[in-house]
């Protein structure tokens, strides 16, 4: 049991007492994150990058934190679900379902306790997963050639729409931008590209201010087309009667819907969207008359949130062994890593053995944390919801400020910063995602490294690009994740649409 | 419906798309002669794949969104030049004043009461400039302030 050790380790660096202190502070300001309205996990985990990296946190402290607000965000946005029907993000659209009719009913406070101890167990279950697949995953990518690795990347490409994604045309397009700006700077052969003698090019376009730009700034704008500064009324929650019997009730449910979601979460393409939809849809059929699914079943809560977390844990898998991240929050993740110096992948597992299992120890006492942090102070962070987002964002707008400028000290980073809110408005607009903008930004200059080694062994032939087997696997997938949505996308999409009533949001 | 907005991004894209691929044939041959995979054959990958898609869209574009024109067009044009001010005037009038005038604007065109928006942007400010230069030893600009500022 090799693993075992690692974990051992790795639960010696996650409770040192500087990274135990960043875990509770992340995994409090990710509930925040989560709950209040306007900011979703990606977004949060965005504006934080920059304040941990000028922070000069360690590498490890840093990924800690920020691996705490992600799963504390998932933690927050279940509570504007069940309190006001509203998602605070898009996995969390399932949980209105069963909870916003346990809140009518007067059992708000139930409600939040078990999804929160579904959360729990979701997130328990995907991150023994996690510990089980990723070293097997590791030991298997460390046989992936440059060819191999431009082919993943491909395919990362084609299924980060998503088998519901609508246009995967669009995806294409918004990767090729991504790819295109990180083209900028000068390349490892020493050639300026895209650089026009602006000095601040030189060294590329950073891709922090880049999401920072696209997801913040962006945000902002849309709240001031919308309208929508006023804030929602205070909602009042009822005291907390939980026995023991509610919790043994969802307990089959939860285990159910972690490894459905945890198994969404891996594979590329599916989500913890559709995570906690499977989950939902599969304890319907189950249960099939004994439920009363939709009118305010607590199985109805845990089934979602144990899917939602368990696939965000699970999305984990792909970002931390391939380096591939499978949704925009992992993508935000991978981004930290890469400004920490650390190349994701296979390697890392060697190389950084510390930090990836400091991690994964992390997630588990973060979640325990989250939990005792949950059921306490539900209180607190359901005021937060009635934080008017007229004065919130602002705010928000505020620190990505500073968080940018810290960086560097210069305020061409900030222009530059609100030039990409505008574009990030504008193909949000034309329902262009922007998370394949961000993956290809991160993911370009690997891309290109690949293709120059694979070329470079194989002389000048492109069919080297396909020769193995597993290379022409990579390929078939990702072909079949660009038309596979034109299939059963409009399908899927309908059937998500009608159970829950709630149009999509855009962004992730 | 109307199918503008895509057509009209797919062609500006087209036109991004030739202009990127052009811009990487003109890159000079690197030292040391040329390779197989030169810095130019990435781009135009790039802008193959980019003009393909593009061209997609104008064919078969999505129905539009509609574009806030009228009040609330001009209420971001207004944020957009606000953003902008904030980050010309971050250093010349320091951290504090600018994020004051800036935070307050947003809110006040947010919906907020005008005094209560300055307000709130001037203890934002003040807050986060104190635990910045304080608590975290980062120093952001002091601009009008360092008059004030003790010897």
């Amino acid at each position: 049991m090799e693993t075992l050790g690692f974990l051992m380790d790795g639960f010696g660096v996650a409770l040192a007492p500087e990274n135990l202190i960043f875990a509770l502070l992340g995994a409090f300001l990710g509930t925040l994150i989560g709950a209040l309205p306007g900011l979703g996990p990606a977004n949060g985990v965005a504006i934080l990058i920059p304040l941990a990296f000028t922070l000069g946190l360690r590498a490890d402290t840093s990924l800690i934190m920020l691996t705490s607000v992600y799963a504390g965000a998932m933690y927050g946005g279940r509570i504007s679900s069940i309190l006001l029907n509203i998602p605070g993000d898009e996995p969390a659209m399932m949980t209105c379902l069963d909870g916003y009719p346990m809140a009518q009913k007067g059992k708000a406070a139930e409600a939040l306790a078990i999804s929160a101890i579904a959360s729990f167990i979701g997130s328990l279950i995907a991150t023994i997963g996690l510990i089980l697949l990723a070293p097997i995953l590791a030991d298997f990518a460390l046989t992936f050639g440059p060819a191999e690795y431009f082919a993943l990347f491909l395919l990362a490409f084609a299924t980060l729409g998503g088998i519901t994604g609508k246009n995967p045309v669009k995806t294409v397009l918004a990767a090729c931008l991504g790819l295109m700006i990180a083209t900028v700077g000068i390349d490892n052969t020493g050639v300026q590209r895209y650089t026009f003698g602006v000095l601040e090019l030189y060294e590329g376009v950073d891709f922090i201010i880049v999401i920072v730009g696209l997801f913040a700034i962006s945000e902002l704008l849309f709240f001031i087309e919308e309208r929508a500064g006023k804030g929602h009324k205070a909602i009042k929650v009822n005291g907390l009667k939980l026995s023991m019997k509610d919790i043994l009730e969802i307990l089959p449910t939860s285990l159910r819907g972690s490894v459905m979601g945890f198994i969404a979460g891996v594979l590329p393409g599916a989500g913890a969207s559709l995570g906690s939809f499977i989950s939902y849809t599969l304890e319907k059929k189950i249960l099939g008359s004994k439920g009363r699914f939709g009118t305010g079943d607590p199985r109805g809560v845990a089934a979602p949130e144990a899917g939602n977390n368990g696939a965000s844990s699970g999305a984990l898998v792909p970002m931390l062994t391939l380096g591939v991240p499978g949704s925009g929050t992992t993508a935000v993740l991978l981004a930290l890593l890469i400004s920490q110096n650390i190349t994701p992948g296979p390697l890392m597992f060697t190389q950084h053995a510390d930090i990836v299992w400091g991690v994964i120890a992390a997630l588990l006492i973060g979640n325990l944390l989250l939990l005792f942090l949950n059921i306490p102070l539900v209180g607190l962070f359901v005021k937060l919801l009635s934080v008017p987002p007229m004065y919130l964002l602002p705010i928000v707008t505020m620190v990505a400020f500073v968080g940018i400028y810290s960086i560097s000290n210069t305020t061409f980073d900030l222009y530059f910063m609100v030039a990409f809110g505008f574009l990030g408005y504008v193909l949000r607009k034309l329902e262009i995602p922007l998370v394949p903008v961000i993956l290809g930004l991160l993911l370009g200059p690997e891309m290109e490294k690949n293709l120059r080694h694979a070329m470079d062994i194989s002389d000048g032939d492109w069919t080297v690009l396909w020769s193995s087997g597993l290379a022409i696997g990579l390929w078939a997938f990702a072909i079949v994740g660009l038309v596979l949505p034109y299939i059963v996308g409009p399908i899927l999409r309908k059937r998500m649409q009608v159970k829950t009533g709630v149009p999509e949001t855009p962004g992730d | 419906m109307s199918y503008f907005n895509d057509r009209i991004f797919g062609v500006l894209m087209i036109v991004l798309a030739v202009a990127y691929g052009w811009a990487a044939s003109q890159f000079p041959v690197p030292f040391g002669g040329t390779e197989v995979v030169g810095p130019e054959t990435f781009p135009h990958l790039l802008a193959v794949v980019l003009a393909i898609s593009s061209l997609y869209l104008v064919v078969r574009p999505d129905p539009d969104n509609a574009w806030p024109w009228s009040r609330t067009g001009i209420e971001l044009i207004i944020a957009l030049v606000v953003l902008a001010l904030y980050a010309m005037s971050l250093e010349p009038l320091g951290f504090i004043v600018s994020t004051a005038l800036a935070v307050g604007t947003l809110c006040w065109r947010m919906g907020a009461r005008p005094v209560k928006a300055y307000v709130t942007g001037l203890v934002a400010g003040t807050v986060v400039f104190l635990i910045f230069n304080f608590a975290l030893d980062l120093s952001l600009p002091l601009g009008l302030l360092s008059l004030l500022e003790v010897g």
